[in-house]
């Protein structure tokens, strides 16, 4: 129940996909088209999934209309394929750990002392109550492979400079928006990302504020989804603290390493 | 003398005979059929999962949610109680179950265990192990169908995952402490069953309730008015009787009649051709045979009614032979049932499930229809061969060839 209907971004790829956005403009062609760019950018997005590895603290607020909570969690993740969360509190949920390797979901509860696989059943249910689903963390964020891509605002906007973009979904692309509009400010820094339905009516809202420095690269430390059919309802999250480049080994994101105490 | 004429033919009476007696046959044991079925549906409908009325918090139905819940469910039952119904609450949550490496989800029941037993029979309904018991909290009892899918059976033990009312990550373990019998699509599929004391603490959901059930403690008060008293007395609840939660079910029900007697006509219609073109045989073999009664005064009316009391004596005889062979067959599958376990595994009928051996139920209507039927078409289709043997001229008869 509490179903979100439509899969977002995921969110662990949002613990480093902050990161992505910084890669700096530098070496852009003078004579880069439009589309170009645009397929740039997000190219540039995609490759840098792939080696990236992080660790994260997080807070994680969630303000719905029946129950408010606040839970605080690390976080790790290694290119597009692993990520791993463990909540450290409230003091129920302790030590329950969610890790996301391949396609697959599972979820490690110590109440019980055992590990779930995620079955479709369950992809579409809340993850901790938040407006984010189990479907977030596994599916992937591959714009340019997904989406057709396009500029609808190139320049400068509330005092810098801003590039919208507008991506359309690829007619073979297995995606459940109808469309994905975009805010990068530069310095690739994320500022919005609005998501359309079928309908194309804005499903949900994600906006990025609170710029900070983590490990010398410059990203939004805030998040915050607002679905669009539920007022006064939104989940957000903030990093406390992220780290780069921690040379994780796979082995780090197995169904053994579920168990592990918090590190 | 009607009697004497059918026994100079005996074949071709025999063939009439034989095939109205057949069709009665069958028409009587597919009456009985889809009056079992019917009732087996009912039974299992209503009696198993549904209960005759259900109320909800308003907006409910439309929108299933944790939060919506009818506030003081044990003053709605002694409210109902007062008015004539037996009722029991129910909560309701979403969930998912592992049991070793498969999971599946489930609709997980807080079950009243006082009073659900006054409203359904669901916990006379394990077909192993046992029902729940409040003594042991972790037991629970699931559907049919997810037993299955899980590789469950009694004694087995398996997590719990939801969520809780106040967001939290609800999870525990519990042991199968009984398995159900066919009961509707979604418990036999989904059907996670727990005491709602259990249900409460894991979800935290320490009041209310989001469905109360109830059932007529006098059958006898028609639906529609025990609906009508059941909205006045609860203004602030959403009433729905069986019908109107199963409306096609219901509409079945309805139509059940209109369709068995269709089939009827169908499958008569075809014996109708065999005793018409039999009786016009009849007619224009004997009709040297009318043409010396008329010769010798008898009345056409006296012809026609011959002929009709010779059509009518042989649909007796059919009519003994379909009862006499019909009813204890329909009896014989309505005491053992017809397992179509062969053909199919489990049937369902817009999301209501039944078993698949089909118990028959040999109804007065089942019985009576086909015959009264039967008497009816030989009536029509004798009227035609009987008319011309009544109009016929003595001369031309007695030249006939």
């Amino acid at each position: 129940m509490f179903l979100l209907k439509i899969p977002i971004r995921p969110l662990f790829l949002l613990i480093s996909a902050v990161a992505l956005f910084l890669a700096p403009l530098s070496g852009a062609a003078s004579a880069e088209t439009p589309s170009e760019k645009a397929a740039r950018i997000l190219r540039a997005v995609d490759d840098m999934w792939r080696g990236e590895s992080s660790r994260a603290n997080i807070t994680m607020k969630v303000e719905t209309q029946n129950y408010r909570r606040s839970m605080r969690m690390e976080a790790w993740s290694k290119g597009r394929d692993f990520s791993l969360v463990r909540i450290l509190f409230p003091l129920k949920e302790k030590g329950v750990a969610t890790l996301k390797a391949g396609n697959e979901v599972y979820t490690y509860l110590p109440q019980t002392d055992r590990t779930i696989r995620l079955t479709s059943g369950m992809m579409m249910g809340s993850w901790m109550g938040s407006h984010f689903t189990n479907d977030d963390l596994v599916k992937e964020s591959r714009l340019l492979e997904d989406y057709e891509a396009a500029i609808t605002f190139d320049g400068a906007r509330n005092g810098r400079n801003e590039t919208d973009f507008s991506l359309i979904p690829k007619p073979t692309a297995a995606v459940v928006w109808g469309k994905i509009e975009m805010t990068v400010a530069e310095g690739l820094i994320p500022v919005v990302e609005t998501y359309y339905d079928e309908d194309m009516k804005v499903s949900r809202t994600m906006t990025f504020k609170d710029v900070r420095v983590f490990g010398g690269r410059r990203l939004p430390a805030l998040l915050r989804m607002t679905p669009a059919d539920k007022p006064g309802e939104y989940t957000e999250i903030f990093y406390e603290s992220l780290k780069f480049g921690l040379g994780l080994d796979d082995s780090f994101f197995s169904i053994n390493s579920l168990k592990r105490e918090s590190r | 003398m009607a009697l004497r004429n059918l026994g100079r033919n005996k074949t071709r009476t025999g063939i009439t005979v034989f095939s109205m007696a057949f069709a009665g046959f069958t028409m009587i044991l597919y009456m009985s059929l889809v009056a079992g079925f019917f009732q087996t549906l009912e039974d299992n409908t209503i009696g198993l999962d549904l209960g005759e009325f259900q109320m909800h918090a308003k907006g409910y139905r439309s929108d299933p949610d944790l939060y919506k819940r009818i506030e003081d469910p044990a003053s709605v039952i002694r409210t109902a109680s007062e008015r004539g119904f037996n009722a029991s609450a129910r909560l309701y949550g979403y969930g998912l179950a592992a049991f070793g490496n498969s999971s599946a989800g489930v609709m997980l029941r807080g079950v009243d265990l006082e009073n659900e037993p006054k409203v359904t029979r669901i916990s006379g309904s394990v077909m192993e192990g046992s029902w729940l018991d409040r003594a042991d909290p972790k037991g629970v009892v699931v559907g049919k169908k997810l037993a299955r899918t899980l590789g469950l059976k009694p004694g087995d033990e398996l997590v719990l995952v939801s969520q809780a009312s106040d967001g939290s990550m609800a999870n525990d373990l519990y042991k199968v402490r009984g398995v159900l019998k066919t009961v509707g699509e979604v418990v036999d599929q989904a059907g996670f069953l727990m005491s709602d004391d259990e249900f409460r603490r894991l979800l935290v959901v320490p009041t209310g309730a989001h469905e109360v059930a109830m059932t007529r403690r006098n059958k006898d008060v028609p639906l529609d008015a025990a609906t009508a008293e059941a909205s006045k007395a609860f203004p602030g609840l959403e009433v729905r009787n069986w019908k109107q939660l199963q409306p096609i079910l219901a509409r079945m029900m309805d139509m059940m009649g209109t369709s068995v007697k269709m089939v009827i006509m169908i499958a008569y219609s075809a014996v109708g051709m065999i005793i018409l073109n039999a009786m016009l045989m009849n007619v224009f073999e004997r009709i040297r045979e009318f043409g010396v009664m008329k010769a010798l005064g008898v009345s056409p009316a006296r012809i026609f009614l011959l002929i009709t009391a010779e059509a009518l004596l042989s649909a007796f005889f059919a009519s003994v032979a379909a009862a006499g062979l019909g009813a204890p067959a329909a009896l014989h599958y309505q005491r053992h049932g017809l397992d179509l376990e062969m053909l199919t595994t489990s049937m369902n009928v817009s999301g209501m499930a039944l078993d698949p051996t089909l118990h028959f139920r040999l109804t007065p209507a089942a019985l009576g229809m086909p015959i009264f039927f039967m008497f009816a078409l030989v009536v029509v289709a004798t009227l035609y061969p009987a008319m011309k043997a009544a109009v016929i001229r003595p001369v031309e008869a007695l030249h006939h060839q």
